[in-house]
């Protein structure tokens, strides 16, 4: 089994859901056993969550999204006339 | 009959293409609170985050044909928020602020909040930290050194994998780990400054008392350390 200096080093990568299944379960064990680590991990863990929730309340303006779809609009006109050649124009 | 001479009135490819573009303008206003949040971090400013999320999305519109089917779109769009944050705001807003963050031990926070043996945190909502709001915590990000900030940023905000955040800031998927490495712990520090600059922090174990520690002690460690992360 891996020791506490592994499993401190695993911590991040293991929360990042990043480790391999044989590395997981590594971790997975170590956690199960030492109370000092899984505290660490509990910690971190709750760190995390507290970051991500906090800082999603914040969205883009909703004048952004109305924005950015009239830029695409017009975006989407000038690519249009470019791809056409002249004689194409007015046909329709 | 009808309906394939119907089908020939246009030719498939492009019928296809104004499919696609109707599509990315879908696809990428589901990110759009993603990218602007991520935005707001490079550039710390409502205005140039609005005016940088919109260049990059017509940019990502423009290239939209170059963009390969079945490989990651969200990386991709963030790839071109962050070339276009280099090719034009970085430019314009001119020297990044240095940081004044040191490295910090692991898990600062863990041993700062945790008391004698027995008395162990398990939960932020425990503690001080649970007080600081949305404000603070982007501060904290805020504080950290621009790579850091941006991968820090996508990782523990937006939930980008590793290999989503090394084709979005274009470096290597080890790069993106050390950063991560690195970016945590001087986040760490930065709540804890940001809690402390609050006044949570009274009466805990640390010393409030010591002048702060100035820019020019710390700045020659980052920009040392910053040069070993390339």
């Amino acid at each position: 089994m891996i020791n506490c200096r592994d499993c401190a080093s695993a911590l991040n990568p293991y929360l990042d859901r990043e480790l391999s299944d044989e590395d997981v379960v590594q971790v997975r064990s170590h956690l199960e056993a030492c109370g000092g680590c899984l505290h660490v991990y509990q910690f971190e863990e709750s760190l995390r969550r507290l970051v991500k929730v906090r800082c999603r309340q914040q969205g883009a303006p909703e004048w952004l999204r109305e924005r950015i779809t009239v830029s695409l609009a017009m975006e989407r006109i000038r690519q249009e006339q470019r791809r056409r050649p002249p004689e194409m124009r007015g046909a329709d | 009959m009808n309906a394939e001479a119907a089908g020939k009135a246009t030719k498939p490819d492009e019928t296809e293409a104004a499919a696609n573009r109707a599509r990315f303008e879908d696809e990428a206003l589901k990110h759009l609170d993603a990218l602007y949040r991520t935005a707001l971090r490079m550039t710390r400013n409502p205005s140039d985050a609005e005016d940088l999320v919109q260049d990059a999305l017509v940019r990502a519109y423009r290239f939209y044909d170059r963009f390969e089917p079945g490989t990651n779109f969200r990386a991709w769009l963030f790839k071109i928020l962050t070339n276009t944050y280099i090719n034009s705001y970085r430019r314009k807003q001119g020297r990044p602020q240095e940081s004044s963050l040191e490295d910090t031990e692991e898990f600062f926070l863990y041993n700062q909040l945790s008391g004698d043996e027995g008395d162990r945190v398990t939960d932020v909502e425990d503690t001080v930290l649970d007080r600081l709001g949305a404000d603070a915590i982007q501060r904290a990000i805020d504080h950290l050194p621009p790579q850091f900030r941006t991968t820090v940023q996508l990782s523990d905000v937006e939930g980008l994998s590793y290999a989503e955040i090394a084709e979005a800031t274009g470096v290597a998927k080890g790069t993106v780990m050390s950063r991560l490495f690195r970016g945590r712990r001087q986040l760490q520090r930065a709540l804890w400054e940001q809690a402390q600059a609050a006044g949570f922090t009274a009466g805990s174990k640390v010393h409030l008392d010591g002048p702060p520690k100035s820019d020019s002690d710390t700045n020659g460690v980052v920009a040392r350390a910053r040069g070993g992360t390339r």
